[in-house]
């Protein structure tokens, strides 16, 4: 499962939410986390629907158009993990 | 010194209309009401008029330019919350003008389809592209 985590540079509510978000995700058994500058990967970051940031992809689909708490995440990926088994 | 709405309005290139509907959406505001109710703005209320008219040319909405306009006097904001707002409406454009360019090329299959010669409208292939639902031509006209 991968993790998109765009952001925009010198965002403070990223910068402090991303560790614990990171930490929750890789919770999840073959979870990969990735965080990508929304500047840097402009065309990738409109191709999964990105319009607002911080914004947060699992799977190339746009779940969380705002940050969520480490516990919304891990909620949203064990919901993931179980609807794939 | 005070100016009356008229004034303001040919200074900053905008019809009188529009600076009321700017009072409306809560952009602009008065300074005072003249004895006979007439609108009288700062000279600073000028350059909150640019502002808008320039916002409203990078695609920002009314709502999105009030919110600039709040962070533009506020203490606690920075330049990077006014970036990550800038950066949001290019993310929309983009989005808009990928759209735009599908919508663009479907258009440009249509016209490539139909001949431009006179046969009927019942003939035409781009009316009846267009009313295929889901690639399937209705028969039920």
């Amino acid at each position: 499962m991968r993790i998109e985590l765009f952001y925009t540079t010198g965002c403070q509510k990223c910068a402090h939410a991303r560790a614990e978000l990171k930490s929750a995700a890789e919770e999840i058994p073959g979870a990969v986390w990735r965080e990508l500058d929304a500047l840097d990967h402009l065309d990738y970051a409109i191709e999964l629907g990105v319009t607002t940031l911080p914004a947060i992809v699992i799977d190339r689909k746009m779940i969380f158009s705002s940050l969520p708490t480490p516990r919304q995440l891990r909620d949203a990926l064990k919901k993931r993990v179980k609807k794939s088994v | 010194m005070s100016l009356t709405i008229g004034k303001i309005a040919t200074l900053a290139k905008v019809s009188t209309d529009t600076l009321r509907y700017y009072e409306r959406e809560r952009l602009i505001e008065p300074a005072a009401k003249s004895e006979g109710g007439y609108r009288l703005y700062e000279r600073d209320a000028l350059r909150r008029i640019r502002f808008i008219k320039q916002a409203q040319q990078c695609g920002f909405t009314l709502t999105e330019i009030r919110a600039l306009l709040t962070l533009r006097s506020s203490d606690a904001a920075c330049c990077r919350d006014v970036r990550r707002l800038a950066l949001e409406k290019k993310l929309q454009l983009e989005a808009k003008i990928k759209t735009m360019k599908v919508m663009s090329k479907a258009l440009h299959h249509l016209i490539a389809a139909c001949s431009a010669d006179s046969r009927s409208l019942d003939d035409c292939p781009i009316l009846a592209a267009l009313e295929r639902v889901n690639g399937v031509k209705r028969t039920n006209r």
